[in-house]
């Protein structure tokens, strides 16, 4: 039997099926058309000019060309945004180095690797925020688009795994009793509650509990409250690899005279990591995702930016364009971080016990 | 004793003359010298920021009005998008010397410690968008119809208020996200899209065919919307006055376009144009003791303009919004309008 015909029998089955794959046919072949038509056949080219996008229904490519910078990095200082662009491709950089560790590509010590990410969250801070020799001092209500969505995910997702961990540790069952309980509540507490109250805690209660005449920049209000959120669902990822292992590791550690933290350093903590990537991966792509809901206490990352792009009165009817762009950079980045965990999985498949 | 006591006065106003001691707040700005003024960062015509990432809008030119006035250069305005209650924080928490993003003074508001209201910008007033097709010629037509309208905001308040005081019941619809609110409302989705007039303009004209659509002629609420600043005489009589130039440049025919020739002219001018800019005159004397440039209002209007300048510039005839200034209520007093000019002597 032919590959073809067996696929003409499952399709065609029964009436049903048939019926199914012929529905979704025409569903298909109507946005495929709806698609073809918006990007290709309406779309008004770069080198045609701004006026016909008035009249096309079309994608417009000088709406998107005029405002890409915008997008980007909205109203960071026009002249500077080449620290901008830096300071993310930094924050890029050290996703993938992450990703390419975690799959075993690059295998740095891991003092070299815990080193090489505060050298780069510090170097990226101070492109972004200046204050040095060389670079003026750009007040973070500047720091839009693309770099506050990075540096605000990566830096919260980086701030969070060590939260995570110390929580895991506290809520394992080797714990005190009262610790357990502690961590437990927090937990339970930090994922019973919507991200939003918790950005809305960061930026409205937080300040209120500094002494009177400090303040706070929204910016790091939001990243606390991030870290301690985020480091609740990583706790839980953590804990279920913790959990997983055998009595017996814990046992082989103390058998030969390793202390608490030792045990937990060097026997423990590195299968548990191991063996909870995948699930820790999926919290990662979560907790990516939900960084732009920041824009609710007025942060403008890269769905602001793209909002402003479309309220300039020359360019009001252009959303679709500007969303579409936003839409394609989290589908790409989220496919990388996918990209990752397949790679994971098959690495895990091969050799349970030991993937790394 | 009393020759003492004068001479004392009189070596203080020596020292105030020399420093020109001005407020804390005003002397911050001049001390830092640049003026962090807050925005609105995503209100189209009146401010939002431009393919370079620089705020441009009604709003946003009197930032620029307050810093050509305190600092002589209206680029040194360090304009801020910031959302509505946060933009009240930073103010009274001391984060920034001014706001410009269309508050509506009222009185509870200026009750608060921490700002004050200083110069009425634009006069607005809410009001309802229907479609031509529900026949519908008055707001008191309206009742048991849909209305669509930004969630939280003092518009469902207004409106409440104004149909519950005439028994009129309605349905409200509540759409957090501007584009969201308006596609439903043209889709049919409401009957009544209720929202600041202004907005209203610009809004119909995002409609395929902004002739399906009409603004009813009521008017439920009073919105003078305001300059704020940190409390401090003396910079809030620089934002004040700076403003007032505007207007009486209007009363007056300058704009940035001609305000060179006519000061290069001020002998031959009427005696009201040579307070505003002569040396010896008005503003020098207000400049000596405000601590300003001293030429500050013929700054404020050869790099920001005057008051129909800025007005038509961004909302005008010729701009998407093609708001006719003179049949709003922004309209100088003269012309049946709420823009009244000081005098400045």
């Amino acid at each position: 039997m032919t590959r073809a015909s067996t696929m003409a029998r499952s399709l065609f089955a029964t009436p049903l099926a048939a019926f199914l794959t012929v529905a979704s046919g025409v569903f298909m072949a109507w946005l495929g058309w709806h698609a073809l038509s918006w990007l290709v056949l309406q779309a008004i080219w770069p080198w045609q000019p701004a006026e016909l996008c008035a009249k096309r229904s079309g994608l417009c490519w000088p709406f998107v060309i005029e405002k890409a910078r915008l997008i980007l990095f909205g109203t960071y200082p026009f002249d500077q945004q080449w620290r901008a662009l830096a300071a993310s491709l930094l924050l890029m950089a050290l996703a993938v180095l992450t990703g390419f560790q975690m799959i075993g590509r690059t295998r740095l010590r891991p003092v070299t690797f815990f080193a090489v990410w505060i050298a780069g969250l510090a170097v990226a801070v101070v492109m972004l925020g200046g204050g040095v020799p060389g670079l003026r001092p750009v007040p973070s209500v500047f720091w839009n688009g693309l770099p506050i969505l990075l540096f605000l995910a990566i830096a919260s997702i980086a701030g969070a795994f060590p939260v995570g961990v110390l929580l895991a540790l506290a809520r394992d069952r080797d714990s005190y009793p009262v610790i357990r309980n502690l961590a437990t509540i927090y937990i339970e507490t930090a994922r019973g509650v919507p991200m939003l109250t918790v950005i809305f805690v960061g930026v409205f209660v937080l300040p209120l509990t500094l002494p009177p005449g400090t303040s706070v920049a929204p910016v790091s209000a939001v990243l606390v409250a991030l870290i301690f959120f985020h480091g609740a669902y990583f706790a839980e990822d953590l804990r279920g690899g913790l959990q997983s292992l055998p009595q017996g590791q814990r046992d082989a550690a103390k058998a030969l005279g390793l202390g608490y933290w030792r045990s937990v350093g060097l026997v423990l903590l590195p299968q548990a990591i191991t063996r909870s990537l995948p699930s820790l991966l999926n919290s990662i792509i979560g907790a990516y995702k939900d960084t732009s809901l920041v824009v609710v206490v007025g942060i403008h990352d890269l769905v602001s930016t793209a909002r402003m792009s479309f309220n300039d009165p020359d360019w009001r009817s252009h959303a679709l364009e500007a969303y579409a762009l936003v839409g394609i950079w989290f589908f790409l980045s989220c496919a990388f971080l996918s990209a990752i965990g397949r790679r994971l999985h098959a690495q895990r498949e091969k050799d349970p016990l030991q993937a790394s | 004793m009393r020759l003492l006591a004068f001479t004392a006065a009189c070596a203080a106003t020596v020292i105030s003359a020399g420093t020109a001691l001005a407020g804390p707040v005003l002397d911050d700005i001049k001390s830092s010298d640049s003026l962090i003024c807050l925005v609105n960062p995503n209100s189209p015509g009146f401010s939002v920021p431009d393919s370079q990432g620089v705020f441009q809008g009604f709003n946003t030119d009197f930032c620029r009005m307050a810093a050509a006035a305190i600092l002589g250069d209206a680029e040194k305005a360090d304009i801020r998008g910031i959302g509505f209650s946060d933009s009240m924080k930073t103010l009274v928490a001391r984060g920034a010397h001014m706001a410009s993003r269309s508050i509506t003074a009222t009185g509870t508001r200026d009750a608060d410690a921490g700002m004050v209201f200083v110069a009425t910008t634009f006069y607005d007033g809410q009001g309802f968008m229907v479609p031509t097709s529900l026949n519908v010629n008055s707001a008191t037509e309206l009742g048991g119809a849909t209305v669509c309208a930004e969630d939280g905001s003092t518009t469902l308040l207004n409106i409440a208020d104004w149909f519950g005081d005439r028994n009129i019941s309605y349905r409200v619809e509540n759409i957090a996200d501007k584009t969201a609110r308006l596609e439903a409302f043209f889709s049919g989705k409401c009957d009544v899209y209720a929202s600041d007039v202004s907005a209203l303009n610009s809004d119909r004209l995002l409609a395929e065919n902004p002739d399906d659509f009409k603004i009813l002629p009521e008017v439920i609420s009073a919105e003078p919307l305001t300059l704020v600043t940190q409390p401090d005489q003396e910079l809030e009589a620089a934002v004040f006055w700076a403003f007032q130039v505007m207007l009486n440049a209007d009363m007056f025919g300058i704009t940035s376009e001609n305000v060179d020739s006519i000061v290069a002219d001020l002998d031959s001018q009427p005696k009201s144009v040579r307070r505003l800019f002569a040396e010896d005159s008005a503003t020098a004397d207000m400049a000596a003791k405000l601590g300003l440039p001293q030429d500050w209002a013929y700054q404020v209007i050869k790099q920001v303009g005057a008051y129909s300048q800025v007005f038509d510039r961004h909302l005008g005839k010729g701009t998407p919004f093609n708001v006719d200034r003179l049949a709003t209520q922004n309209a100088p007093s003269g012309k049946g309008g709420l823009m009244y000019a000081f005098p400045i002597r």
